[in-house]
């Protein structure tokens, strides 16, 4: 095999950061045309893989080709030249700027007035886009503001700014971690356009089920290590699966039948505004006994997460009350919610969950700070700080490049979220609250987050389930209440509900009247 | 009416351009607090070239003053690499390296007035005479009613300032490198895969922003002060900066803020002799466009929209 038939080449690739190893001699080998799929957990060491071939790291040791010639990539405009382009996990966009400007930056087309001022001759830009995006079939408007426009489309502008600058081998990393399933469907399908026009894909992902639909080839990273390279078509999901966690993984997670005990949480007629003073959540009730996981299905935005907030004090409800172990919580405070028994795992981790630039240890001492032993008379004591935060590592395995002294920031996302169910958990709470506790993760760290909420069960506690995911749902939820449009509709035991009815309450198409 | 808008313009296009520097220079993500020190710096610089011209070379006056608004924007802008060195080079806070160097061309050029006027002139005098600048009015058009004042006894240095200011705007909004300016304020990151040195550009505009400083320096050593001293640091550079912040960083409406500010101060100015009062109130007079800026901002402060990345210092690895 001649080396010319790669397009990409990186040969006994290392890459070390301080404390971590984050590429360990791995060597791919890419085709010209295919799509190939780097999967692994979060912190495997994909996207730092990727990052080098991109110009923003040099490696350590080993070398890296493309086509068939040996490279020194120093940075991202140099890969930009060798026609390597990549969509990154947070987009690099210019929120003040319509899609057009943000296309052209660094290299816009030029005209000259009176024969030597140049300017930007943006009409020509808006052409080109236009072009561009239809040849491509990536809908947009070049003249839109960035700031306007969604997740989806902002990701089609990452795109053609690739294209635009002709790049022939495509780089992505999670593109389907900020998308709706709808438009998960669209972004393949537009992946797989962009292989047939002759373009060499290389997705990053920790999905498998992506990887099915579209990857030619698969390379598994684990722990910066390469464990090898599948041939996607001729390799079981499962042993993928496998592979990628380094043990059996079980997709269903096992569960003892529930015994309930007495009501812990008691919401009564509770109705939520949001800002513009819209009923956001309308007159629900509903109980939730010690030993139940209660779950609520329901399609994003439908109040699910205003009521999550409504219960743990974020926001104040306009009417009804709030009942946790028969105490009224409602006019509580989030910390006296906390001491009377709640814990609470919110949906934005980053923003609301942890504070980023905080380190582990202070984090996860977040809820306990201010009372013995880790302040003695309103003095805090560090050597706490630092035994506790070892023992949540040790006890939920938060993996970190310096222990309790490890910024948050970062951290990989499933690291961050053990890191914030740790410290919850550790609240030994009446109450848990989990509002898409999975979302985001790899399927180690999904596997763990569902044990470990199916022990908080167990072990007696009361569980506040809130998912999109039905999947999720439907394993894990003793009872299964659906949300839709701000009402809960239906309630029902875990076992009276198929996933299709579950379904149907949740796009509103069943009544609870009905049934 | 007319001496509110000769006087009123007079004051109010140094204020302008210096806003426009600080525009530039914010725009691109770098906050400047320095644009007081700046324009003091660019007119010593520009006073003591003119100064050395006349007396030592026997320049006449006239040429002098284009030489002093030359090296009033080369002082400015060498100034300004100061500021860009900390905070770009260093990473230096923004707020603090912004303080000091107003501080420090405090102390400076008085200190380098005093001392130059004893070695070199024999008089320990801690100014540089420079005379007002003389005056134009064109003809036929400053016979309109209210517009023609804006035509009547103009200085050379609004005519600068005027050019200097269309320019600016032309190459913000215009040219590849205003675009490349302006994504460096907002997303640097974004600059950064683009291909972009955002250290470069925010390095330039910050020169930009001195070198603009300098002129507006100039032109206040040349009209209300006569002179280089430090008389000069008044916070007028200050009051270019709320008015960027009232213009939201565009340049035509603090065009509008820069207005408001000029026309309180000369019509107060006109109100106090016509009516007749004491000197004493004219000093009161000072503060009205320091008022004005408190009560702005209690109205103007809500929906004002900063650069997203000002302030924040460029660091590749985080994310």
């Amino acid at each position: 095999m001649s080396d010319t038939e790669y397009i990409v080449e990186m040969k006994h690739v290392t890459k070390r950061f301080p404390n971590i190893v984050a590429n360990d001699d791995v060597s791919i080998q890419v085709r010209k045309g295919e799509i190939y799929a780097l999967l692994g957990e979060n912190g495997a060491g994909k996207s730092t893989l990727m990052s080098m071939l991109f110009g923003m790291y040099q490696p350590d040791e080993g070398e890296i080709w493309v086509r068939g010639k040996k490279e020194n990539i120093v940075s991202p405009s140099y890969a930009t030249e060798l026609n390597i382009g990549m969509v990154h996990q947070h987009f690099k966009l210019v929120s003040n700027y319509t899609i057009a400007e943000n296309i052209i930056l660094g290299m816009e087309p030029v005209r000259k007035v009176l024969g030597c001022i140049p300017v930007v001759d943006i009409k020509k830009a808006n052409r080109e886009i236009s072009a561009l995006s239809e040849k491509y079939g990536l809908q947009v408007v070049p003249t839109d503001v960035i700031s306007d426009i969604g997740v989806s489309v902002q990701q089609r502008v990452e795109i053609l700014k690739m294209l635009y600058r002709e790049a022939e081998i495509l780089i992505f990393d999670e593109p389907t971690a900020v998308l709706t399933p709808q438009e998960i469907g669209s972004l393949l399908e537009i992946i797989r356009t962009l292989r047939d026009g002759g373009k060499t894909i290389i997705l990053i992902t920790h999905k498998l089920e992506e990887i099915k639909q579209v990857a030619d080839r698969c390379a598994i990273l684990r722990r910066g290590r390469l464990i090898g390279v599948y041939d996607v078509a001729a390799t079981s999901t499962k042993k993928m699966a496998n592979l990628m966690v380094g043990r059996e993984v079980s997709f269903d997670t096992e569960k003892p039948p529930a015994h309930f005990g007495k009501v812990v949480l008691q919401v009564e007629n509770l109705t939520v505004r949001n800002e513009d003073r819209f009923e956001k959540v309308k007159n629900v009730s509903f109980c939730i006994h010690a030993g139940e996981i209660f779950a609520i299905a329901g399609v994003a935005g439908n109040g699910q997460v205003e009521l999550a907030d409504a219960v743990a004090g974020l926001v104040r409800p306009s009417s009804g009350r709030i009942l946790l172990g028969g105490r009224d919580i409602t006019e509580e405070t989030v910390r006296g919610r906390a001491e009377a028994g709640l814990a609470y795992i919110p949906e934005d981790r980053q923003n609301c969950g942890l504070i980023l630039d905080f380190n582990l240890k202070n984090n996860e001492a977040l809820r306990k700070y201010y009372r013995a032993p880790f302040a003695v008379r309103s003095i805090l004591q560090p050597p706490e700080f630092d035994s506790y935060a070892e023992k949540l590592i040790d006890k939920y395995d938060i993996r970190s490049s310096q222990g309790g002294d490890t910024v948050v920031r970062s951290m990989s996302g499933g690291n961050q979220q053990k890191a914030i169910v740790a410290r919850e958990i550790e609240q030994d709470a009446l109450l848990t609250i989990f509002v898409q506790p999975t979302r985001g993760l790899d399927i180690g760290a999904i596997e763990n987050i569902r044990k470990q909420i199916v022990s908080e069960r167990n072990k007696g506690k009361a569980i506040m389930l809130i998912s999109l995911e039905l999947d999720e749902i439907m394993d894990l939820a003793d009872t299964i209440a659906v949300i839709y449009n701000g009402e809960i509709g239906k309630t029902a035991p875990a076992g009276e509900l198929t996933t299709n009815e579950v379904g149907e309450y949740m796009m509103g198409v069943k009544h609870h009247e009905e049934a | 009416m007319n001496s509110i808008i000769i006087d009123g313009m007079s004051f109010t296009l140094p204020l302008f351009i210096m806003a426009i520097g600080g525009i530039y220079s914010e725009r691109s993500g770098i906050t400047n607090l320095a644009l007081e020190g700046l324009q003091g710096m660019g007119a010593f610089i520009g006073a003591l070239a003119a100064y050395i011209a006349v007396n030592c070379f026997g320049m006449p006056q006239g040429s002098a003053y284009y030489l002093a608004f030359l090296f009033a924007i080369i002082g400015g802008a060498v100034y300004a690499m100061l500021h860009a060195l900390l905070c770009i080079r260093f990473k230096a806070n923004q707020v603090i390296s912004g303080v000091v160097i107003n501080l420090l061309a405090t102390s400076l050029t008085v200190f380098l007035t005093k001392s130059i006027n004893k070695a070199a002139f024999g008089a320990a005098s801690n100014k540089i005479d420079l005379g007002v600048s003389a005056r134009y009015t064109v003809p036929g058009i400053s016979n309109i009613p209210v517009l023609g004042a804006f035509f009547t006894d103009v200085y050379p240095f609004e005519l600068i300032i005027v050019a200097a200011a269309f320019l600016a705007w032309f190459v913000m909004y215009r040219t590849p490198y205003g675009l490349h300016l302006r994504a460096c304020g907002d997303n640097p990151h974004a600059a950064d895969a683009a291909g972009l040195d955002v250290a470069r550009i925010r390095f330039t505009a910050v020169m930009v922003s001195g070198a603009l400083s300098g002129i507006a320096g100039m032109s206040f050593a040349y009209s209300i002060f006569a002179k280089f001293s430090g008389d000069l640091y008044v916070g007028y550079g200050f009051l270019s900066i709320a008015a960027l912040i009232f213009g939201s960083w565009t340049i035509l409406p603090t065009l509008g803020a820069c207005m408001i500010f000029g026309f309180a101060r000369s019509a107060g100015y006109q109100l106090v002799q016509m009516a007749g009062l004491p000197s004493a109130y004219s000093d009161l007079i000072m503060i009205l466009p320091y008022v004005l800026t408190l009560i702005l901002l209690m109205f103007f402060s809500k929906n004002n929209q900063s650069p997203r990345a000002l302030g924040e210092v460029y660091d590749k690895a985080r994310r």
